[in-house]
């Protein structure tokens, strides 16, 4: 007996430790993270790598750390940053009445369900990284008479909305994208608050999955149009093909009736939209699929041409196939549109602003500033900044540079994660951060300004 | 992960001690190994179900499946402990039961990080495989263990 105890004893060390190194295995596979150097992967022609399915996905967030007193993100020089408005609750989009009243989009997705074991830890990873905030389902308005920076006026603009952020006005029109509808209010200049009750002009495809559940909205220049960035319900069709119905597309809604049709497709979630000023082209900032790589897929920013098809979810910057997908859909894959400049992977742009003002210095006129959030997924983290990308005849023309930095300090620790983009009446441009529940306005560092550089 | 360990180092520590005790009924961690399999064998099922008919309802089922085998092979590991806590004699070897045991749990382990991939791939072609690896190894595990308990005992 006590022979047979003494073997047992020996036989459950060895078999003990080939299971750590089994058990340590796993986690190595789990940790395949470390990306390359974003930059080879800006511009027209990205490195994509070949493509690699984990057992279990990498999950590399920022811990949220709050901006202290006097903390803001840092710019170059010749430029200023400041805080517009603080306090906030979770503020995601912003839009510039005529009169140059600043809308702030303060909202967050809806409860997503718990389809799969996975989803459970999902969810603990969006809190962990401050993405749980409370739905404050609101637009708050703040205005700023003299253009100085600081708004004499704060008030509550419309409330009640569910999950909105997109914003248009046309004429006195106020049109707010609610993740599941359009709905259009009636607005008068100069006025700060709406109680009236808004009509809805179409539905939009909402819950109960809503997995992307921003809608972003932009109305053509006459007028008659309004685009509406419609993201994918999935990662990569995980919760079938049936819930994508005219998802993963750029909507053209007519203004008139609420018609609409599929502008453009396999744009998996198109979260910015902007006029490009020279050529007038429709422009959209896109986040690309995850888990396949530290390297896949880079996000972008691209012209959207009416009708086109840009891969999502059967392959991606062209041709190139997701195995996930099943049945696959060759004749789609086909015609699949390459995005026109990569933004390199996972920096997850969700807003996008043409710069038409004239404060910024003149190298910052008709380009993009591209709001990136960051990644979750990868290391090293990647965004967490807002880049120009420069534009000539109507096509970026060089690298993105960085612009608004310090979102992420050297321990990793998120200040703040920019979102929404929009340039105020006077030049500035305003960065709505949903971390650090702030609206930031970067200006020109100009002598005798009314803010100091760097407050 | 923690799942796997508990269940090896449990079984291992008491395997040599197993069975003999027949007389107070059929332990609650048979019933529960019984439940895992059972469990294990459905998803097998439901993979084959959406290999052949990729709709996204049948990997719900097989990883569901999957991960309930998984919490029950882990109650069955602490049910384990406590029968043995309680004083249960058992002295015929059990290794080959254990081991199979264990390995199923923790290819099932894997298996339920690969049915946790987004799309297709998350079950064809290495999830179906898995699965099907883990009902062979149950059974190959189940058919030694009933070899080795109708053998005339040797020794004490």
């Amino acid at each position: 007996m006590m022979q047979a105890l003494r073997i047992a004893h020996s036989k459950k060390q060895s078999r003990l430790a080939v299971l750590l190194v089994a058990v340590a295995g796993l986690g190595l596979a789990g940790c395949d993270d470390s990306g390359g150097d974003p930059k080879i992967q800006i511009g027209a022609n990205p490195e994509l790598p070949q493509l690699q399915q984990y057992l279990m996905p990498p999950i590399r967030i920022a811990k949220v750390a709050g901006w202290g007193k006097d903390e803001t993100p840092t710019v170059p020089q010749g430029l200023q940053v400041h805080a517009l408005a603080s306090g906030f609750e979770h503020p995601r989009s912003l839009y510039v009445l005529p009169n140059g009243d600043v809308l702030v989009v303060e909202s967050n997705g809806p409860k997503a369900p718990i389809s799969r074991p996975k989803d459970i830890i999902t969810g603990w990873v969006q809190w962990f990284a401050g993405a749980k905030a409370k739905d404050a389902n609101r637009i708050t308005l703040l205005r700023d008479t003299k253009g100085d920076g600081v708004p004499e006026l704060r008030t509550v603009f419309l409330d009640h909305l569910n999950s909105p952020f997109g914003v248009a006005l046309v004429g006195n029109d106020l049109y707010v994208a609610n993740t599941d509808a359009i709905v259009r209010f009636p607005y008068q200049d100069g006025q700060t608050s709406i109680t009236a009750a808004g009509t809805k002009l179409t539905d939009l495809p909402g819950g109960p999955i809503d997995h992307h559940w921003t809608k972003s909205l932009l109305a053509s220049p006459d007028g008659s149009k309004l685009y509406v960035g419609v993201g994918s319900n999935s990662n990569i069709t995980e919760n079938g093909i049936g819930a994508e119905y005219e998802r993963a597309a750029i909507w053209e809604v007519d203004r008139a009736s609420g018609a609409h049709r599929i502008f453009a497709s396999g744009v998996r979630n198109p979260t910015g939209l902007a006029w490009e000023p020279e050529s007038g082209k429709l422009w959209a900032v896109a986040n690309e699929r995850d888990e396949i790589g530290p390297d896949l897929v880079p996000d972008y920013l691209t012209s959207v041409q009416d009708g086109g098809f840009y891969g999502w979810p059967y392959s991606y910057y062209g041709q190139h196939l997701d195995p996930r997908v099943e049945p696959q859909r060759p004749d789609l894959v086909a015609k699949a549109i390459v995005p026109d400049y990569a933004l390199s992977s996972h920096v997850a742009p969700l807003g996008v602003a043409m710069y038409t003002g004239t404060d910024l210095p003149a190298n910052y006129r008709g380009g993009a500033f591209v709001g990136e959030h960051g990644s979750w997924d990868r290391t090293p983290l990647n965004g967490y900044k807002v880049v120009f990308v420069p534009f000539s005849g109507g096509r970026p023309s060089g690298p993105a540079q960085d612009v608004v930095t310090g979102f992420l300090d050297e321990n990793n620790h998120a200040h703040g994660r920019p979102v929404g983009l929009a340039v105020d009446r006077s030049g500035g441009l305003l960065i709505a951060d949903d971390v650090g529940n702030t609206v930031w306005r970067v200006s020109s560092a100009k002598p005798g300004s009314l803010t100091k550089p760097g407050t | 992960m923690k799942h796997a360990t508990i269940t090896e180092a449990t079984f291992i520590r008491d395997a040599s001690l197993r069975s003999a005790t027949k007389p107070r009924g059929r332990p609650l961690h048979r019933i529960l190994v019984s439940f895992s399999a059972a469990y294990f064998t459905g998803a097998l099922v439901t993979d084959l179900v959406y290999w052949q008919m990729p709709d996204v309802l049948w990997e719900r089922f097989s990883i569901w499946l999957i991960a309930a085998g998984l919490v029950m092979a882990g109650l069955a590991a602490v049910a384990y402990a406590i029968d043995l806590a309680g004083g249960r004699q058992i002295n015929r070897p059990a290794w080959p039961g254990v081991t199979g045991y264990a390995l199923a749990v923790l290819l099932s382990l894997v298996n339920a990080f690969v049915h946790s991939r987004d799309g297709y791939t998350a079950v064809v072609p290495t999830g179906l495989m898995l699965s099907g690896i883990v009902i062979v190894v149950l059974l190959l595990t189940a058919s030694v263990t009933v070899t080795l308990a109708n053998r005339p005992r040797v020794g004490g």
